[in-house]
């Protein structure tokens, strides 16, 4: 919605800058988006006569212009322009002006002759090109002949006028007209409104129920159908007035017709139409549903085949347009148009949406329909729109209104009093003040302390006490209501443990020097292939989105490894070698598809790491990172979320370098995956060097988290060190091993630390030597030297037993 | 005799001074003279030869030039001591200016850091955080919050829908919903709902499919559109500073009544106007209202008992603000050289 100040003027009367009524009509909840200046830039831009013109000794295109711009002395100006002649009078950029182009003018040199200004085209002044001929539009915007020299520019264009574009809101479809906003500034400014008296003179003679048939077929969806009939119409243009107030309104002149009826929307809120009543079959127009296959010809000469739920007024034969969207091209007003059918209705918005959005039409007038028009209106508008054709002396009017109005609306009445308001404001406002507002705003009010406020039939959106608490509130003024902090018991802010759990995991995996990652839910089927997921999963079963962005990925995730490692290959396409990253977030797993509940939201934690183990620095090395640096991370997390006594093993998983892939599990549920990116996945991901993933499932890991830390006291006596090089079969798994010495080391065994792994020629083919330093300590007493060797050959012969270990040499 | 203890006394004197360049060097020296077989205990052992009467006379003097050299060696020792020191000092010298060595340190996302700030301030508020899924009902997305389908209103946010009935959430106000219903009728709530929410726009330096959003919700009885007032002004403060402007437009929500955009005054120009506020000094951060009674009614609470505040804001754009990015998709790039800034 837009509309001038001019227009404003016409009804209202207020002093204040069209600045200052955008910001106190925002503040009153009735946004202003934008204040549009037409004269922006035209500052030192003034009609100027061409008097002589003489071709640049210099150039072949250019002419020297002496231009008199009403001084005493002509000004010389240099035009590259071609459609100029002597004695036209054309607006003149001066030095000094800033066009609204940009185009700043400035003294300068053309061809080496002195230039002192410039002669301006329409588009160079800002002014919308969309009526200008393709001449007019490359050329210079010659005036008519007559136009005074010397004056500024913007009064002899029409461009004095101030343009507020409104962003209203959903509620205020009063709002959508120059009357709802004429209201507005009448509360606000204490002024009375001098509305346009309406009054239209009848002929007698023809009356209107005689020459048309109005009909319903759809109460609910249309409520209220009027019409009026227009005689010996002459179309034609309409007068200067009425093309500038629509131009400020955003809205084209078509002809006198058409643009009366577009006038009366602006103006009164209330869409109308115009129909050729020559061109109506039978004379009758109905509201009625269009048959299921119904060709709908509209006025944008598309034709659409109805599906049978849009709206439509019809003749006898066909339908004659699309309620409330657009009319019908047979029935248009035309030059050859005699006699004309008004229409102004009331239809039901959510219907008027549903059907414009289905036909991909949006208009003015289905944009006023969807918010809801007032229902009371439709004979005012109709008379309004008779009045001004019939003063352009345009038509006669035939006699009386065809209304039909099947269930007139009984004005809502709200029960309230002004402690209720206070209370729920947190004010302190008098009763009398509220009476005072709420009477401005049209209500009518009765009572006194106990009270009754009538609803005015424009302020659908007014349905209850709370509702006139909004009324009250914004024009007391928001910033007139104190600040407090609500009373009340005393509440713990808190968050659960799960959330908890996961910031947790955050620090800790940050500590890790892994950084957080944030990424949208979506997937799509050729990431799935390119993880190799395998078919038959249920990572397969991703819900799909039934209205995707275009080109987008059209899949709710199901993996959080895809998230991850798009954004990784995104980072590393940047250059971003060294990539550490992990992602917290959940992947949505349906029960069945389509969806017929909700689908598990399953909360995932997972892990990238790639390229150098430290950052580049003179004095770091340059290794890069490997399956350990990841499994120690995974390996951190576990043991500062207290999870403790996992297995780790090698097995297998469908995105993961078979040989170097290990489960942690808890018994025999995973909690948790490591492993190198499959080189298959990687070149799917155009990732040329080693990268790691870990992935978990967060409440899994919950579960087995150890939430109260318990520490042990340092001990008093010496911990007692014994080395263990042994000798296994390279295959034999390390943490097996380990798992063989703790349980024989006895009671004083502490750990055994292991710090050297060695395969090479000293141990043979097929082997590997693991070394051990182990801690054994008591509690109570320094530990004998007896005592550890017992503990030591137990270990020994439990190792050899098990795995075949001999001690190194 | 005294002659010859003079003279020894000079030689020692010379041997300190000349000879003794370093430490075992002087210890040499020390050997020499004060030793257990050096030439003043030699002088000393052989005073038998001397005349008995003289003897006490020549050890006196024995004993005073000792004495001296034992000073003259003390005082080189620390004259040494210290050049070792000093000697030892300069050579260790290293360039400082070299960088340091620095853990690889990981981060959390900004985005994160931003939700942690945010919910704090709640928490000393006595909020606590609630949770609801992200693919949701049609129900609690939308017809518990007042918007019942074809309201226009609903074309604020063009959602991604799964089914007719479900969709990804487009706002996290339906965790008011869930919270009330799951609660007892009327029971008090102060809580927020932070989470990820989706909306059918293209990705741009501003709009972005999936972003963040705090839901905020207070109920009991005698909640005002004052304490609506206070409570957000006490977060802005404590968000953006206490010198920071506050302010509070009249809008429209379909879920409260009244309904209040809030905005602060701009954090780039401070109220003088920029491009960012777009030369009004002001940005609209917050959407606010008191709770709608078709809200409350809906989810089994009584309007006429109990009243409440609900408020809505992005984490994005209050993100954006406070470390002045300006392009929304940094957040969800998730480039290293980004996210390693925080």
């Amino acid at each position: 919605m837009q509309v001038s100040i001019k227009w404003l003027k016409d009804y209202i009367d207020f002093d204040w800058s069209a600045e200052e009524l955008a910001d106190r009509l925002t503040m009153a909840g009735i946004p202003v988006e934008n204040v549009i200046r037409a004269d922006e830039g035209l500052d030192h831009v003034v009609t100027g006569r061409i008097d002589s013109l003489t071709a640049h000794p210099d150039s072949d295109h250019l002419q020297i212009c002496q231009m008199n711009v009403g001084g005493e002395e002509l000004i010389e100006i240099i035009t590259g322009a071609q459609n100029v002649k002597e004695g036209q009078v054309v607006p003149v950029a001066m030095v000094g002006a800033h066009l609204p182009s940009g185009m700043h003018i400035k003294k300068s040199k053309l061809r080496g002759l002195p230039s002192n200004g410039m002669l301006c085209s329409a588009g160079e002044l800002g002014i919308d090109l969309s009526k200008f001929t393709e001449e007019q539009k490359d050329g210079i915007y010659i005036l008519p002949a007559g136009t005074p020299v010397g004056v500024p520019a913007k009064d002899v264009l029409g461009l004095d006028d101030v343009i507020l574009e409104f962003e209203l809101t959903a509620n205020r479809a009063d709002c959508f007209s120059v009357l709802g906003l004429v209201r507005e500034i009448a509360v606000l400014t204490g002024n009375t409104p001098h509305l346009p008296e309406i009054s239209v003179k009848e002929d007698a003679g023809e009356k209107a129920a005689d020459l048309i048939s109005i009909g319903i077929a759809e109460k609910d969806l249309c409520s209220r159908f009027s019409s009026r009939i227009l005689r010996n119409v002459k179309v034609g243009p309409s007068p200067d007035w009425l093309q500038e107030r629509l131009k400020g309104a955003g809205i084209r002149a078509i002809s006198n017709v058409v643009d009366v009826t577009n006038f009366v929307m602006v103006e009164l809120g209330q869409p109308m139409h115009a129909y050729d009543y020559d061109e109506i079959n039978g004379h009758s127009l109905t509201a009625r549903l269009a048959k299921p296959g119904e060709n709908l010809h509209t006025l944008d000469d598309s034709s659409r085949l109805a599906k049978g739920t849009e709206l439509v007024i019809a003749d006898s034969a066909h339908p004659a347009g699309l309620a409330g969207v657009m009319g019908g091209l047979e029935t248009e007003v035309t030059e050859k148009t005699t006699s004309v059918v008004l229409e102004a209705a009331s239809f039901n918005g959510a219907s008027i949406r549903r059907t414009s959005r289905a036909v991909g039409l949006r208009s003015e007038a289905s944009g006023r329909f969807e918010r809801g028009v007032d229902t009371e209106n439709t004979l005012r508008a109709l008379n309004r729109a008779a009045q001004l054709l019939q003063d352009m002396g345009a038509c006669q009017v035939a006699e009386g209104i065809v209304d039909v109005y099947p269930s007139p609306k009984a004005a809502t009445r709200i029960e309230f009093t002004a402690e209720e308001i206070n209370r729920r404001l947190g004010t302190d406002i008098a009763e009398d003040e509220m009476k005072d507002i709420l009477t401005k705003l049209g209500f009518t009010l009765e009572g006194s302390g106990s009270l009754t406020a009538t609803v005015p039939s424009w302020r659908g959106d007014c349905t209850c006490m709370e509702d006139l608490s909004e009324e009250i509130a914004r024009i007391h003024g928001f910033e007139n209501i104190k600040s407090t902090t609500p009373n009340g018991r005393m509440v713990q802010g808190k968050q659960g443990e799960k959330q908890n759990f996961v910031e947790r995991m955050k620090q800790i995996l940050a500590s890790q020097g892994l950084t957080e990652e944030l990424s949208f839910a979506f997937t799509s089927e050729e990431q799935l292939d390119k993880l190799l997921v395998p078919e038959d999963s249920v990572l397969r079963q991703a819900i799909p989105i039934l209205n995707p962005l275009a080109g987008d990925a059209p899949l709710v995730r199901t993996s959080l490894l895809t998230s991850v490692l798009e954004n990784a290959t995104r980072n590393l396409s940047r250059k971003n070698t060294d990539v550490r990253l992990f992602d917290i977030a959940p992947v949505f797993l349906p029960k069945e598809l389509p969806l017929t509940e909700l689908p598990e939201e399953r909360l995932m934690a997972a892990g990238f790491l790639t390229g150098r183990r430290f950052d580049v620095a003179w004095n770091q090395g340059n290794e890069q990172v490997d399956f350990y640096d990841m499994k120690g991370i995974v390996e951190e997390l576990l043991a500062g979320l207290g999870v403790a006594s996992y297995t780790v093993g090698a097995e297998e998983h469908f995105a993961l370098h078979p040989g170097k892939t290990a489960l942690f599990k808890k018994g025999r549920e995973t909690i948790a995956t490591v492993g190198e990116l499959h080189p298959q996945v990687a070149e799917n991901y155009g990732i040329k060097q080693k990268a790691y993933l870990f992935e978990l499932d967060v409440e899994v890991l919950r579960k087995y988290a150890n939430k109260a830390k318990r520490i042990e006291s340092l001990p008093k006596y010496p911990a007692v060190t014994r080395d263990l090089a042994l000798v296994v079969d390279i295959d034999a798994p390390a943490a097996k091993i380990e798992q063989t010495i703790a349980k024989n080391g006895g009671k004083y065994f502490q750990q055994a630390v292991l710090f050297d792994v060695y395969t090479g020629k000293q141990v043979g083919e097929g082997k590997k030597s693991l070394a051990y330093n182990m801690h054994f300590q008591s509690t109570d007493k320094t530990l004998t030297d007896e005592e550890v060797d017992a503990a030591f050959d137990s270990i020994v012969k439990a190792v050899a037993k098990n795995f075949g270990a001999e001690l190194r040499a | 005799m005294e002659e010859k203890i003079e003279a020894l006394k000079q030689q020692a004197r010379e041997a300190v001074a000349s000879a003794a360049k370093n430490l075992s060097e002087l210890d040499d020296v020390r050997v020499k003279f004060l030793g257990k077989k050096g030439e003043f205990t030699a002088i000393l052992r052989g005073l038998g030869a001397v005349a008995k009467e003289e003897r006490p006379k020549i050890g006196a003097i024995v004993n005073a030039a000792k004495a001296e050299v034992e000073a003259l060696i003390q005082q080189k020792n620390e004259e040494l001591k210290a050049r070792a020191m000093a000697d030892r000092l300069e050579s260790e010298k290293i360039d400082v200016t070299l960088p340091g060595r620095r853990a690889t340190a990981g981060h959390l996302h900004p985005l994160t850091q931003t939700l942690d700030r945010i919910k704090d301030i709640f928490f000393r508020m006595g909020f606590s955080v609630e949770e609801g899924p992200e693919i949701e009902k049609d129900y609690y997305n939308f017809e518990a919050l007042n918007l019942p389908k074809d309201h226009p209103a609903r074309d604020m946010q063009d959602s991604f829908y799964i089914t007719e009935d479900i969709l990804m959430r487009s706002q996290t106000s339906p965790v008011q919903a869930r919270t009330m219903e799951k609660n007892p009728p009327n029971a008090p709530i102060r809580m927020i709902a932070p989470g990820r929410v989706y909306r059918r726009d293209e990705y741009d330096a501003t709009h972005s499919p999936m972003f963040t959003q705090v839901e905020g919700l207070v109920i009991d009885e005698g909640i005002s559109f004052a304490d609506l007032k206070g409570t957000l002004e006490l977060f802005l403060q404590q968000m953006f500073g206490e010198e920071v402007g506050v302010r509070f437009r009249p809008s429209f929500f379909p879920f409260t009544e009244p309904s209040a955009e809030v905005d602060i005054s701009c954090v780039m120009c401070h109220g003088k106007g920029c491009r960012v506020c777009k030369g009004t000094g002001w940005l609209e951060i917050l959407g606010s209202g008191m709770v709608h009674p078709n809200v409350l009614r809906m989810s089994g609470y009584d309007p006429k008992k109990v009243s409440g505040f609900a408020f809505g804001m992005g984490v994005e754009r209050i993100a954006m603000l406070s470390y002045g990015i300006d392009d929304l998709r940094l957040f969800y790039d998730n480039d290293m050289r980004f996210l390693r800034q925080f």
